[in-house]
């Protein structure tokens, strides 16, 4: 053993290495996935939204600032998508259902993004925010049609979209919060319905306190 | 010294930016083609540092213990959805990959395979039997994208990959058992 020394040593060597390798590799044993590893630096670094240009289904043309002073809670989509989509935006209605309705239009806003603008024009988004009972007003869905306005918000907040060559795209979901600056402060599990009203209920109440 | 050279050509061929990123873009020939062949071209330039400094193999690896450790963490590293993922997304992580496969996995795995003897081989078999029916179904079972740079079905593909790999392995293990090559040898 002793004349073994320097392999002992190496051996003890290199599973230090090891640990400080995942170590690292995941962020302290918490994110195994680029997703996760996502989120957390999103909820870490608080990105701005970008200044882009919606339209809505009703038309209507504005930016992120026609909802200051109100917290966005913000889905991304696309109204083909035949898979998570439209999961997505059930939950996403479970949530806005959970909501008390006082606050709605006045302290919080629903927005569902589309990402591809070529297809979801204001009367495909009329149409498809009638299947989720949105009313257009305090939850409203809108595309942007300015690629590159598109691409920088999508590259801001982490959306990574694949075309899949046949019309669709392969993308992460999530529920995002805006606040009342349009400041990115949360990021929540889609599936869990819950936890997300229930976050949200427990900001708006306490603002409400003060 | 033949080899060493051929092993650099092969990586400078697999660092090619047409190369690398047509292999890239399929999952499974990223991780069970890309990978694997990194390691290869590791394993054949061992050849140049078991001739410079073979003192200093037999010294720190005399039992092949620290260098198939070392190995595993290296390929283990490698299979987690996250690490394929940012070696698309980040310079910094793909040259990691193309210097760690080749020097901290190659390498010791030449170095070590004949020094840890049968019972050590089957070992890391046996290992990695287990290691890939557990990423196998990971990848064929998760209910999520694990990688934000490929689609589900290439994320099932993988999975499979994996599963048939570890069957391959399995044959290999009940082979060696039951048979005697020294026999035919």
């Amino acid at each position: 053993m002793i004349k073994n020394w320097p392999t002992t040593f190496a051996c003890l060597l290199v599973i230090l290495f090891g640990f400080a390798l995942f170590y690292i590799g995941t962020d302290g044993f918490q994110a195994f996935t680029a997703e996760t590893a996502r989120v957390n630096k999103l909820i870490d670094d608080k990105p701005k939204f970008p200044d882009v240009t919606f339209e809505d289904s009703k038309g209507r043309n504005y930016s992120i600032s026609e909802f200051k002073g109100k917290y966005v809670f913000i889905t991304f989509l696309y109204t083909s998508c035949t898979t998570v989509c439209p999961q997505l935006e059930m939950n996403m209605s479970k949530v806005y259902d959970k909501v008390p309705s006082k606050y709605m239009g006045k302290d919080i806003n629903f927005l569902s993004i589309s990402f591809d603008p070529a297809r979801d024009d204001p009367s495909t988004l009329e149409k498809y925010r009638g299947y989720f009972n949105s009313d257009g007003e305090t939850w409203r869905m809108a595309r942007i049609t300015k690629q590159a306005e598109l691409d920088a918000l999508l590259k801001e907040f982490g959306v990574i979209v694949i075309p899949d060559g046949n019309g669709s795209f392969a993308h992460n979901s999530a529920f995002y919060l805006v606040d009342k600056n349009g400041s990115l402060v949360d990021v929540m599990d889609y599936k869990k319905v819950d936890e997300a009203a229930n976050k949200l209920v427990d900001i708006l109440g306490k603002e409400a306190g003060e | 010294m033949k080899q060493t050279i051929y092993g650099l050509l092969l990586l400078l061929f697999l660092a090619l930016p047409p190369v690398a990123n047509l292999m890239e873009s399929v999952m499974i020939i990223h991780m069970h083609m890309q990978m694997p062949m990194l390691i290869f071209t590791g394993f054949l330039i061992a050849r140049i540092f078991q001739l410079r400094f073979p003192h200093s193999f037999d010294k720190w690896n005399s039992n092949g213990i620290p260098g198939i450790i070392l190995f595993v963490i290296i390929v283990v590293y490698w299979t987690l959805p996250r690490s394929m993922d940012e070696a698309l997304n980040e310079q910094s992580m793909e040259i990691f990959k193309f210097v760690s496969l080749p020097l901290l996995a190659g390498i010791p795995l030449r170095d070590s395979w004949k020094r840890i003897g049968t019972v050590g081989k089957n070992l890391i078999i046996i290992l990695f039997t287990i290691l890939f029916i557990g990423m196998g179904w990971l990848y064929i079972d998760s209910p999520v994208q694990l990688c934000n740079n490929y689609l589900v079905i290439e994320q099932i593909t993988l999975g499979w990959g994996f599963v048939t790999t570890a069957i391959c392995l399995v044959i290999y293990l009940v082979y060696t058992t039951f048979t005697d090559p020294s026999k035919y040898e």
